[in-house]
């Protein structure tokens, strides 16, 4: 609901008019799941907490068709369901677990929109009808204003989080209550919301940047021009296999483990558990899309986590974006971006084109522009360089072509190969590599 | 590092400003906002960032020896000859003062006390008790402060830690090495200011957490980063095969060039920061395997931290890795040695942790101080909690169990300004503090007051509102400051 409500857990809101109150009402509605706590033994992993729903392939065909099961055998999900008898509800006093303060009913957030029992039945199915009623003011805007975000890097309020008094006004209040109501109006269709934003104009614009923005919206408030936004650390995954032709592009299943540096796990683990020793994947599992990438709550993929990537530990309504040099090593050496670009270039040499051309096409598809003359000067002479340097055995070309477990051209000239090869690792590189312009 | 790219990009933004004054009000707007300072338009953060150090600071750097798992205090520092008379006997229910206990001894029908297998004495001017488990320690006791009243909330491993780490309990707040690399930057333009360096030990271990080095909310550049005892101590640090370094200079200098010429048309601040990162990581992969060998170390430093420190990966491997980091100005080098978690089977576990940590923890100490480095390191050693004065499980005259404790425990401090000596008390049951209790947030007050900062004013607006490692509490000890 882009509201900072965990602030009232011990106290009333300091600024947004959010009671105590008001946050164990809230809290009334999942006070009374079905969870039984304490499962016993940690050693044993299990794939979901009780209370659970076991799905099988003829669920899938009949009941949930909307599922796309890739895996084979049971399907096991966490559920919440409610309490026969609900437990009762109280305030904490200053949020303490044992100071019981008044008895509170479940009800939502009185300032979002008044809770009509005639209408919501006090439980979570009456909470979600609330969230999604058409008079609640913030659920659609919270939403609309979250994706946009997505894709431009920064909401029309800039704030997603927080709507209340200490977030930001919107930059375009008109526009964000017409996504939000033509939202609702076409029944909450993500998809299409996602359409009508990546087609809009605005979002088509280049990052030029022109005299004129300069002195009519230099810090691009108004998105006068595409503002310039890092790929988050899932799409950097995404942009490599995929520029390079390796992407597997198969939707859901379970979690796959590729490539990552020995010991991660190891060093960390108390050794008990079946998550002690990282076992990698092989043959398309290594080429799945960022997302399915498994994750380790104490030891989350650290490629990643340098990319601002979330460790799973509180939920997060925006990440971070940084810079620094750990992404600059993990870029030049990560087996992910050799590997992509070594298959890259195989598959340039198999095409009948000038060297220039084939620099231009590796260019295209991981930029998404054409090189400038000065652009590809560089990167061609770099070429030239690279294959003498391989010719003259100066560098190994069998060991730079050494990586990844894709299988390897073994009819191609390898010194072109491999130059070619550091030509793309050069490209993919760049800032605009992974920076949406 | 964040320091420097600041610096960088006032510099572009102040000359790029300068150029364009001439241009009119719009060039004037525009350089105002590229330098949000220049009309005195300062935004909270940036006021919150000049003037650091709140104050003269006694350390610069930090080294935080985390003993994971919770070392006895009852079998090193906390001596109580009562537990002696009263081995076997019920722990009376007017100590324990409904002290929660943890899933593990709360169905425990009786509470037997039980006392140390070890001997013990005082060391040093300062007579700190030491039990014989701590040879090396014990010789070193003048340069303590040894709190015996150390207390906190958790009572589990995990939040345990995370609140000793980074202030609270659940998770994603920044580290504490985080907020000092937030508040005070690097030393080193070519290493991190925020080091971390695993360790096992051979008793029972509980886990670490990439969490607990995490940036939180502050910006991804005070992340610790983690060291490793493989080939690649940093990670994706080295080169690929086939490649030398002349050969990713070259590389660097296209790829220079190549975002130079895009940013023709974008003129993206970015872009620069970009460009220096690609540089600092470059300055990286010689500065860190130059940091990290240890092969050079003559060869009475490898007797002080003992022959196990040249086995890379372990504990004395890294106090003498963090001693040359410190050196090298690393601002904070969190170490964790696993392992202490004492639950059954005590004495026996206690001998080998102590045995592989005793000796380089004193080492590291004697080796700042013969550097003349000891007054601006400051140096930490201790664990998450305390363990029970009662036995876990079957209590025999030789082995006994305990567990977790959070109601009072050892920790020490040496250099970095402070005052040494034994601080705090607690009762001749080992139970409960009698005087002088010092709360995680008083030691994070604390420890930051040693360099310099004031816990209060060390701030980071987030989800609305203004976070701090000490949070809404903490006060400063004063009384172990020198």
């Amino acid at each position: 609901m882009a509201l900072t409500v965990e602030c009232a857990q011990c106290h009333d809101h300091k600024y947004d008019p959010i009671s105590q109150k008001d946050y164990y009402q809230l809290f009334g509605f999942f006070n009374s799941s079905k969870e039984q706590g304490f499962e016993g033994d940690v050693s044993i992993s299990k794939p979901a907490k009780t209370p659970v729903l076991v799905l099988n392939d003829e669920d899938v065909k009949s009941l949930v068709s909307f599922i796309n099961k890739k895996d084979t055998g049971q399907l096991t999900v966490s559920v919440m369901g409610e309490a026969d008898t609900p437990r009762t509800t109280y305030i904490l006093k200053r949020g303490v677990y044992d100071q019981h303060g008044e008895v509170v009913q479940a009800a939502g957030l009185k300032s979002v929109m008044d809770f009509d029992t005639t209408r919501f039945p006090r439980n979570r199915l009456g909470l979600a009808k609330w969230t999604v009623n058409k008079e609640n003011p913030v659920t659609a805007r919270a939403f609309v204003n979250q994706l946009w975000a997505e894709f431009f890097g920064k909401g029309i309020v800039a704030t997603t989080g927080d709507f209340g008094m200490q977030g930001n006004l919107p930059t375009h209040p008109e526009l964000l209550d017409w996504l939000a109501v033509d939202f609702m109006d076409n029944n909450w269709d993500i998809k299409k919301l996602i359409k009508k934003i990546v087609l809009s104009a605005t979002y088509r614009q280049s990052s030029r940047i022109s005299a004129k923005h300069r002195n009519t919206d230099p810090e691009n408030t108004y998105l006068s021009r595409f503002p310039r936004v890092r790929e988050k650390a899932e799409f950097i995954r995404d942009i490599v296999l995929g520029s390079s032709g390796l992407l597997v592009k198969t939707i859901g299943g379970p979690s796959v483990k590729p490539y990552q540096p020995k010991g991660i796990w190891e060093a960390a683990t108390s050794g008990r558990g079946v998550l002690a020793v990282y076992e990698q994947d092989h043959g398309e599992a290594l080429y799945r899309r960022g997302l399915y990438t498994f994750i380790k709550l104490t030891a989350p993929p650290p490629g990643m986590i340098m990319f601002d990537a979330s460790n799973r530990d509180q939920c997060e309504v925006r990440r971070l974006n940084t810079t620094t040099p750990l992404q600059a090593l993990a870029m030049m050496n990560d087996p992910l971006v050799l590997e992509a670009s070594r298959v890259f270039a195989q598959q340039l040499f198999t095409k009948n084109s000038s060297i220039d051309q084939k620099i231009q096409l590796a260019f295209r598809s991981i930029i998404c522009r054409t090189p400038t003359n000065k652009q590809l000067n560089i990167l061609s002479d770099y070429y030239q360089e690279q294959v003498k340097q391989f010719s003259s055995k100066k560098l190994d070309a069998g060991k730079t072509l050494n990586v990844g477990e894709y299988a390897q051209d073994e009819r191609a000239n390898k010194n072109e190969l491999a130059a070619l090869m550091k030509v793309i690792v050069t490209i993919y590189n760049m800032e605009e590599a992974i920076t949406k312009t | 590092m964040e320091k420097e790219v600041l610096e960088h990009q006032l510099h572009i933004n102040r000359r790029r400003f300068l150029t364009r004054v001439g241009m009119g009000l719009g060039g004037a707007a525009l350089g105002s906002l590229l330098i949000p300072d220049l009309f005195g338009g300062k935004n909270i953060e940036e006021q919150v960032m000049t003037g650091l150090p709140h104050f003269a600071p006694k350390a610069k750097r930090v080294i935080y020896l985390f003993q994971n798992g919770a070392p006895s205090q009852l079998d090193l520092f906390d001596y109580k000859p009562m537990l002696q008379t009263m081995q076997g006997q019920d722990l009376p229910a007017s100590i324990r003062m409904g002290q929660r206990l943890t899933g593990m001894t709360a169905d425990q029908k009786q509470f037997p006390l039980a006392c140390s297998a070890f001997q013990f004495e005082q060391y040093g001017q300062q007579r700190v008790w030491m039990s014989e488990l701590l040879p090396y320690t014990s010789k070193i006791a003048d340069e303590l402060c040894v709190i015996k009243s150390m207390h906190t909330e958790a009572i589990n491993h995990d939040p345990a830690l995370t609140f000793f780490q980074t202030g609270a309990q659940v998770g994603n707040r920044p580290s504490m090495g985080s907020w000092l690399s937030y508040g005070l930057g690097s030393e080193n333009k070519n290493l991190p200011a925020f080091c971390v360096l695993l360790s096992k030990g051979k008793g029972n271990g509980q886990g670490v957490y990439s969490k607990l080095w995490t940036n939180g909310f502050l910006d991804s550049v005070h992340q610790g980063v983690q060291f490793s005892s493989g080939e690649n101590p940093v990670l994706y640090l080295n080169n690929p095969d086939g490649i030398d370094k002349a050969d990713r200079r070259a590389m660097l200098d296209k790829l220079a060039a190549l975002n130079e010429e895009s940013n023709k048309s974008f003129e993206d601040p970015e872009m620069t920061s970009k460009i220096q990162q690609y540089e600092m990581a470059y300055r990286m992969q010689t500065a860190v395997p130059e940091v990290t060998d240890l092969s050079n170390e003559p060869e009475d430093i490898i007797k002080l931290y003992g022959a196990e420190c040249m086995v890379p990966g372990t504990y004395a491997a890294n106090c003498l890795l963090a001693r040359k980091l410190s050196e090298s100005g690393v601002r904070f080098i969190q170490l964790y040695h696993q392992g202490w978690d004492g639950h059954n089977n005590l004495p026996e576990e206690l001998k080998g942790q102590c045995k592989d940590t005793d000796q380089a923890s004193a080492a590291l100490i004697t080796d700042l101080k013969q550097r003349g480095l000891l007054d601006e390191t400051l140096v930490i050693w201790g664990g998450e909690f305390g363990r029970t004065n009662y036995c876990q499980g079957t209590l025999t005259k030789e082995n006994y169990g305990r567990d977790h404790h959070p109601r009072c425990f050892t920790i020490w401090m040496a250099g970095g300004g402070v005052k040494p000596g034994v601080y705090g008390e607690t009762d001749e049951f080992g139970y409960n503090i009698v005087s002088n209790p010092v709360h995680v947030n008083d030691f994070h007050a604390t420890a930051l007051h040693l360099m310099g900062l004031d816990h209060e004013k060390l701030t980071f607006k987030h989800l609305g509102r203004r976070y701090r490692l000490t949070d809404v509490a903490g006060k400063v000890v004063s009384s172990i400051i020198a």
